[in-house]
């Protein structure tokens, strides 16, 4: 039974967003709980024999969602026709229909059901003993980044100073450009979508003013909040490509 | 008297802040893999009446504290306890002791629809998705996580409780080592 999935006709209650009705888990669930009270033994009571006290308590369920009311119905059905079989046993030889299913496939489908309970049931004991695990966490050195030797550092040190210098050289003589994090986005969003991908530095230009570079870095951010960007780096200090985010398959 | 050998993996393994596989102990140790066996074996003894444990998911390996401890552990880390639904540990019982396994294989075995408990354990981590079944529609597969393990304090998935099943069998070789090295 296991693998045939979804092929396997009118699986019971594919469709409702089944929580709990009425302290049942599903047809399956009442099925069990039926020969439970009757105390008898999974392995040889007669289904077909529960087709009635199934029914009456599908009936007192009251009022179900109609696709909750279907896979209530549709084992209830499976039960009737299961009793008609004994009653009848002339009706054997009609060719069974296609989705029909056996005393022992419901059967077999019952037994594991009630070994999923079970073992549930057994799962849960576990949580509430609160015997569980802890891992390490957070417990791990920083390394120092690799490659950052002290060249390495002097020369981005003397790239601040640089920056630092432009911008008061700005402000002393152009009128500040006004960047909206909106447009920015857009081009940015434009130029991905073309390019595929394109690296960091080519966005910010040779020579940003610290607003474009704000304001560049912040529409990233939020283009790959928005998922439609990826971030890409090879090395530590290695270039920063931004990537086209692929639309995840069958999400 | 331990072997230098598990004095190595240990100290790797006490670093580590996930799992670490077989292979790559192997590796940064200098043994091999089934010498990193044979001294995980020891760590795993040595640790008897510790407050300690060697947890495996398949071929991954970490150092986790035992349950008896984890009173202690949850107030210092201030941890809550897991709640989860009986219809969700349903479907988490099916997946457990049955993985990897398709959404609708789960649902045949359970008679429900499943999407809502699938979504709630995948986002407790107690599940996760295991690539895709090669059938028509190409079905998502599930498998249980490595966290799955530890808020149930099982030290690999050979400890799933065993229960007495209708049948009067117990079902302990459903989850065997063939399973979990088909996982790796």
């Amino acid at each position: 039974m296991s693998d045939r999935g979804a092929d396997e006709g009118p699986v019971i209650g594919v469709r409702p967003p089944s929580v709990q009705v009425e302290g049942f888990e599903g047809p399956l669930d009442l099925l069990l709980e039926l020969v439970e009270e009757r105390k008898v033994d999974i392995l040889t009571v007669r289904l077909g024999e529960l087709a009635g006290e199934y029914l009456e308590r599908v009936r007192a369920l009251g009022s179900l969602p109609a696709d909750e009311a279907a896979a209530f119905l549709w084992l209830a059905s499976r039960l009737v026709l299961l009793k008609a079989r004994s009653l009848l046993p002339s009706l054997e030889p009609i060719a069974p229909e296609d989705d029909e299913v056996t005393e022992e496939e419901l059967r077999a489908r019952l037994v594991e059901y009630a070994a999923v309970k079970q073992r549930a049931v057994a799962l849960g004991d576990r949580l509430r003993s609160g015997e569980r695990a802890f891992h390490r966490e957070g417990g791990t050195v920083e390394l120092p980044p690799k490659g950052g030797d002290m060249d390495a550092l002097a020369a981005a040190w003397s790239r601040v100073l640089q920056v630092a210098a432009r911008q008061r050289h700005e402000e002393a003589e152009v009128p500040a450009e006004r960047y909206s994090v909106e447009q920015r986005t857009a081009e940015i969003e434009e130029i991905v979508l073309r390019e595929g991908r394109v690296a960091f530095a080519t966005l910010l230009g040779p020579e940003p003013s610290l607003s474009f570079a704000v304001v560049t870095f912040i529409s990233l951010l939020d283009l790959y909040r928005r998922l439609v960007i990826d971030l890409e780096q090879d090395e530590l200090y290695g270039e920063i490509r931004i990537v086209r985010k692929e639309p995840t398959p069958g999400a | 008297m331990r072997s230098e050998l598990a004095n190595r993996v240990e100290a790797v393994l006490f670093v580590a802040e996930k799992p670490v596989g077989r292979t790559e102990l192997a590796r940064v140790v200098g043994a091999t893999p089934r010498q990193v066996e044979t001294a995980l074996g020891e760590i795993e003894a040595a640790y008897g009446g510790t407050g300690l444990r060697l947890q495996h998911d398949g071929d991954e390996w970490q150092i986790v504290t035992s349950t008896e401890s984890a009173p202690y552990v949850s107030a210092y880390l201030g941890a809550d306890r897991l709640r989860v639904s009986s219809a969700s540990l349903e479907t988490l019982s099916v997946i457990a002791y049955r993985q990897p396994i398709t959404r609708a294989e789960v649902e045949a075995i359970r008679g429900v629809n499943c999407d809502q408990t699938i979504y709630t354990l995948m986002s407790r981590r107690l599940i996760e998705e295991r690539g895709r079944k090669e059938t028509a529609g190409r079905p998502i597969l599930y498998g249980t996580t490595w966290e799955f393990l530890e808020c149930f304090g099982l030290q690999s998935l050979t400890e799933l409780p065993r229960v007495l099943t209708p049948e009067g069998l117990t079902r302990e070789g459903e989850v065997t080592s063939e399973t979990e090295a088909a996982r790796d």
